[in-house]
This record gives structure tokens, C-alpha cells and sequence, in this order.
């Protein structure tokens, strides 16, 4: 369904991770998981529960730091640079690696402030320019038609697809490079799923997105590449098509014909 | 509740035949338990109207004979039998502002620190020494604040602020001096000590209601953290901590023996709150015990009813801000 083309490898490689291990306390979650994720395209990280796509992706953002006791070890160069280096500024990390997760995670505020916050904790703007920069955010997520009328309206009155897709907004609205999606329609009925999958196609062409999903069929429908998670290491990485039809490893062979996970 | 029980056991009852005999004394010993809890609920609210109407009844020569003009009235003379609950509201409320002042801004800090910024292995700890707090009995902030806490504010906190807001136009008549150590600023401070570890709990309970994944969406998107406190989890929480204002309110309101320690005793208003005065509480603590006549002992219960009714309100509206915010909890 998604345009995988054998001529991708040609994109340059936005976060590289490399020997990246992850501990909760004494517990490992991750095992020297080495893997390039490609700009411009979508990555799908599978497994079943527990196997470590979700640490994977809220290592991306450093998130585990607001946590005690977790820690990571290797190395995820974003550009080049180490994001893992203590002096790394969480902030400025964090506008450029936005995150939407599992469930609709809109802020007490009303539509209009939910877009306005993020962008406004970097740029100072003048309201009209404020103005134009929400709207385009709320076009981004294919949101604006329904919401037009009603920015005054409280964030939470929204159905959980509005949601989802105005914490998108939210997420596009600061103008990340890289989108982490943890599990973002699984909360979601099936055509608010699909918006939100056409949605993934078109934020494809400006950002590098991540998305964690349970479901193998939307990684096959929106993602380009595709690796298969279990128990904390990285059992294959390649092109989506390639993992569904024909895998290199029989684990994963069995995980996506559904013989077990 | 007790009907759904009912039909409950009626249920397994006519699904076993053979025991029904047995099951008839336990539907019973049910509709007998049920009963029981009943009035155990009604008797506080029996207790309550009781309270209700002695008071009404114990005021009433008071209110029959000084009218509407008894809430107005600051004088309050046992000789000439005049008396007026107008200073003692006044102090009542003076001193609850004071503490409230003093307790909100420090109780919700204390609650952002102990869920937000303070380690993990110090979090229980804090806690449990804020609420500890509030289990001192008030007779030893009372004893405290006489001896230890009231000197220490003659001498070093009221000449400061005589000094400091004694040459501007309205600050000077609020911090008029002299500083006598024990008066309406005292124990408004104390107040706010006592009331500290409320406003805290009660705060820092309802921050940690706020959904982790909400907070990390703020995080996520590069707030720091007083940017996520700030937009995030004070309007997330807002009623609720209104409520635990409120709760800590209602008690200072009512709050008795510290106070009578501290505030001097004088029923009089005075613009500074530098000077003596009284509360409700304290009045009624003090005098009760003095009162000759019928009309002294009843202008001191009207005093108690008007108290009933201003923390009444207080912590009938603290509940239902309270209420509000647990129901989104379940939702």
C-alpha cells in the first residue's frame, strides 16, 4: 500500500541507534538494539507485549528521564549528535523529537491553546501570525474543518479521534524533525484510524515518524520499514514488504502469520 | 444499596432449593445489617439538626432582642449587657485571611515539590512529617505561640514591619504599632502553620491524580517543568485545590484553642492588624465560663451559630469542589 520503492536506502539516515541497551532498575528492556531510522520515511517498530518497542521509542525522546532508576547505555546519534550525553538539553531535544501516544492526551485547555502552548514556549509571536501558525497545524492534522467553529471549545469535548488528531496537531505544530507514534490508534474506531493513517502518509514528506503499533496490519499499510521486536533485542530490521512476505528469520516469519505473540 | 443486596440473595436462594430454609435467615439478618447502617447515617444527620436547633433555640433571646443589628454591633459590653458579634466576625475572618495567605502559596508549593520535583526517597518521608503536623494538638501551638513564637514577633517581626510599611499611605494604618506580640497578626500566622499541612495534603493528592501521560505530552513537546506545572497540572487540578483551600479555611475558621492563646482578647476592630482582637472561637472560649445572665450566655451561642453557618458554607462548598474532581477521577 505504501510506496516502497527498492530506491529509499538513497534517504539519509536521520537517527542512527547504535548498541543502545535500557535498563528499568535491574531489569533489562533492551539488548544492544542497533538500527538507522531513515528521514522522510516511516519506521514501524513490532513485537509482541513487553519485547521493547515502546522503551525503544521513549528512549528517542529521552522521556525515561522524568523516571528514577531507568537508564540507557550505547548511543542515538540524531544528526550526528549523541542524544544519550547528559549535557543534552531535554528541551530543545524534545521540540525537535515530538511524541503522540496511546491514548488522546489533550491539555485542560480549549483547541486553540492546546496548538498555541507548544509553539508559543519557543517563539514569541504576534497573535494573527499565532493564529496562522494554529491553523496550519490543525489543516496539518486534518482537523481544521471540524474545529473551525469552535477553537474556544474546551480540548476535552473533542471524540477521541479529534483528540488524537489534535495532540497530533499539537506535536506537528512545533515543527519537530522526528514524530514518535506509541500505539496511536489504538484507542481509535476504525475510520478514525484510517484518518490518522492518511494522516502518517502526508506527515511523512516533511518529518522522520516512528510508530509503534500492535497491529501488523497498519505497519504494513503505512510504514517503509519495519523492525520486529522480542524479548529487548532486535530480531529484523528491512524493508516492511520484505519482513511480510518473505522475513529472513523464522521468528518473525511466525509472528507475522500470526502463529504466535 | 440495602435493596440490591435484597434481590441478590433472594437470587441464589431460589438457585439452591435445598438450603432455602438457612438462606430466609440470612435475607433477615441482611435486611437487619441494613437497617442498622441506616441509622447509624441518620443518626448524624439527627445529630446535626440537633446541634442546629440548640443553637437556634439558645440564640434566640439574643437575635429577639438586638435584632439584624447584632451581626453589625462591635461593642460588646457584659455591664451594660450590650453585645455586638461584629468584632468577632471580624477577627474570625481577618485571621482565616492571614492564614490562608500565609499556608496557600507555601502548602502548594510544598505539594509541587513532594510530587514533582522532590527524589523519590524522600517522598514518603516529607509527606508523612507534613501530616504529622496537623496531628499536634492545638493547645501546643497555643502554648507555643504564647511563650516561644509571640516574643520572638515583638521583638523581631512587628518592629520590622512597623518600620518597613510605616511610612506608606494605607500600609501604615495595617501595620500600626506597637507591637504588642500577641494580637490578630499572631495568630493569623499561627493559624497558617496549623493549617499548612491541609492545604498540602489535600494539594498534593489531587496533583498526583493528573494521568502520567499527560504530563509527559507536556514534557513531550519540550515544556519545562514549570511550564507542565504551571498550564498543566494546577489547571488540570484546580478545583480540587480550591477545595483543599477551602478545607483548611473551614478549619481556621473554627479553630479555637491556639488562637485565644495569641490574639489578645480585646472585642474591638482595628484597622491594624498589629493590634488585639478576638474571634468567635476564642470569645466563646473565653467567656463562656463567666457569662452571668441569660442574655450574655445567649449572645455567645448566637456567636456559635454564626460561626456554624460560616464554616458550614466553607466546607460544604470544599466538598462539592471536591466531589467535581474525584468524578473526573473516575471517569
Amino acid at each position: 500500500m505504501s510506496a516502497v520503492v527498492p530506491s529509499l536506502p538513497n534517504l539519509p539516515v536521520k537517527v542512527a541507534i547504535k548498541n543502545l541497551s535500557f535498563f528499568y532498575g535491574d531489569t533489562v528492556a533492551l539488548k544492544k538494539v542497533s538500527l538507522p531510522l531513515y528521514a522522510n520515511s516511516v519506521t514501524a517498530f513490532i513485537g509482541p507485549s513487553g519485547c521493547g518497542k515502546s522503551t525503544l521509542l521513549r528512549v528517542l525522546n529521552r522521556m525515561y528521564d522524568l523516571y528514577p532508576r531507568q537508564r540507557a547505555e550505547g548511543e542515538v546519534l540524531l544528526d550526528n549528535v549523541n542524544i544519550l550525553d547528559p549535557a543534552q538539553d531535554l528541551n530543545a531535544l524534545r521540540s525537535r523529537v515530538g511524541m503522540v501516544f496511546q491514548k488522546p492526551t489533550p491539555f485542560p485547555m480549549s483547541i486553540y491553546d492546546n496548538i498555541a502552548f507548544g509553539i508559543k514556549l519557543f517563539e514569541r509571536l504576534p497573535k494573527s501570525e499565532l493564529d496562522g501558525r494554529v491553523e496550519k497545524a490543525l489543516r496539518g492534522a486534518a482537523l481544521w474543518n471540524e474545529v473551525s467553529g469552535k477553537l474556544g471549545a474546551s480540548g476535552l469535548s473533542l471524540s477521541g479521534g479529534q483528540q488524537q488528531r489534535l495532540c497530533i496537531a499539537r506535536t506537528v505544530a512545533i515543527s519537530p524533525e522526528v514524530i514518535l507514534l506509541d500505539e496511536p490508534c489504538s484507542a481509535l474506531d476504525p475510520i478514525s484510524t484510517a484518518r490518522v493513517e492518511e494522516l502518517i502518509d502526508e506527515l511523512k514528506l516533511q518529518f522522520t515518524i516512528v510508530i509503534v503499533t500492535h497491529s501488523m496490519q497498519q505497519a504494513a499499510r503505512v510504514s517503509d520499514r519495519t523492525a520486529f521486536m522480542y524479548l529487548g533485542e532486535l530480531i529484523e530490521f528491512d524493508e516492511t514488504k520484505k519482513v511480510f512476505t518473505s522475513p529472513a528469520k523464522q521468528q518473525t516469519q511466525d509472528y507475522v502469520t500470526g502463529r504466535f505473540g | 444499596m440495602a435493596d440490591i443486596a435484597f434481590e441478590q440473595t433472594t437470587a441464589t436462594a431460589s438457585r439452591t432449593p435445598g438450603s432455602r430454609t438457612s438462606r430466609r435467615r440470612l435475607d433477615r439478618f441482611d435486611r437487619g445489617f441494613a437497617v442498622l447502617t441506616q441509622a447509624a447515617a441518620i443518626a448524624v444527620l439527627l445529630i446535626l439538626a440537633g446541634v442546629l436547633f440548640s443553637l437556634l433555640r439558645g440564640s434566640w433571646l439574643a437575635f429577639s432582642t438586638f435584632g439584624f443589628g447584632f451581626l453589625i454591633d462591635q461593642s460588646w459590653n457584659p455591664v451594660t449587657d450590650r453585645y455586638g458579634a461584629a468584632a468577632a466576625i471580624f477577627g474570625t475572618v481577618v485571621t482565616a485571611v492571614i492564614a490562608m495567605v500565609m499556608a496557600v502559596p507555601v502548602g502548594l508549593g510544598i505539594a509541587v515539590f513532594l510530587t514533582e520535583i522532590c527524589p523519590y526517597a524522600l517522598r514518603r518521608p516529607l509527606g508523612i512529617a507534613i501530616e504529622l503536623l496537623a496531628g499536634i494538638p492545638s493547645i501546643i501551638y497555643g502554648i507555643w505561640g504564647l511563650f516561644v513564637f509571640a516574643p520572638f514577633v515583638q521583638t523581631r517581626i512587628e518592629p520590622a514591619l512597623i518600620a518597613t510599611f510605616g511610612h506608606l499611605p494605607v500600609l501604615s494604618d495595617v501595620f500600626a504599632g506597637p507591637p504588642y506580640g500577641i494580637g490578630v497578626f499572631t495568630a493569623g500566622v499561627i493559624l497558617g502553620i496549623m493549617v499548612l499541612p491541609f492545604v498540602t495534603s489535600v494539594s498534593r493528592d489531587v496533583f498526583e491524580t493528573v494521568p502520567p501521560v499527560l504530563k509527559e505530552a507536556a514534557y513531550g513537546i519540550g515544556s519545562t517543568r514549570w511550564e507542565v506545572i504551571r498550564n498543566v497540572v494546577i489547571p488540570y487540578t484546580r478545583t480540587g485545590v480550591v477545595g483543599g483551600v477551602m478545607l483548611g479555611l473551614g478549619r481556621a475558621l473554627g479553630e479555637t484553642m491556639a488562637v485565644t492563646f495569641v490574639i489578645g482578647n480585646a472585642h474591638k476592630i482595628s484597622a491594624s492588624i498589629l493590634a488585639p482582637g478576638t474571634t468567635i472561637s476564642a470569645s466563646i472560649a473565653n467567656e463562656f465560663t463567666e457569662a452571668v445572665g441569660d442574655l450574655y450566655t445567649s449572645s455567645l451561642i448566637a456567636l456559635g451559630l454564626i460561626l456554624f453557618v460560616i464554616t458550614f458554607v466553607v466546607l460544604a462548598f470544599a466538598r462539592l469542589m471536591l466531589m467535581r474532581i474525584d468524578r473526573r477521577k473516575g471517569a
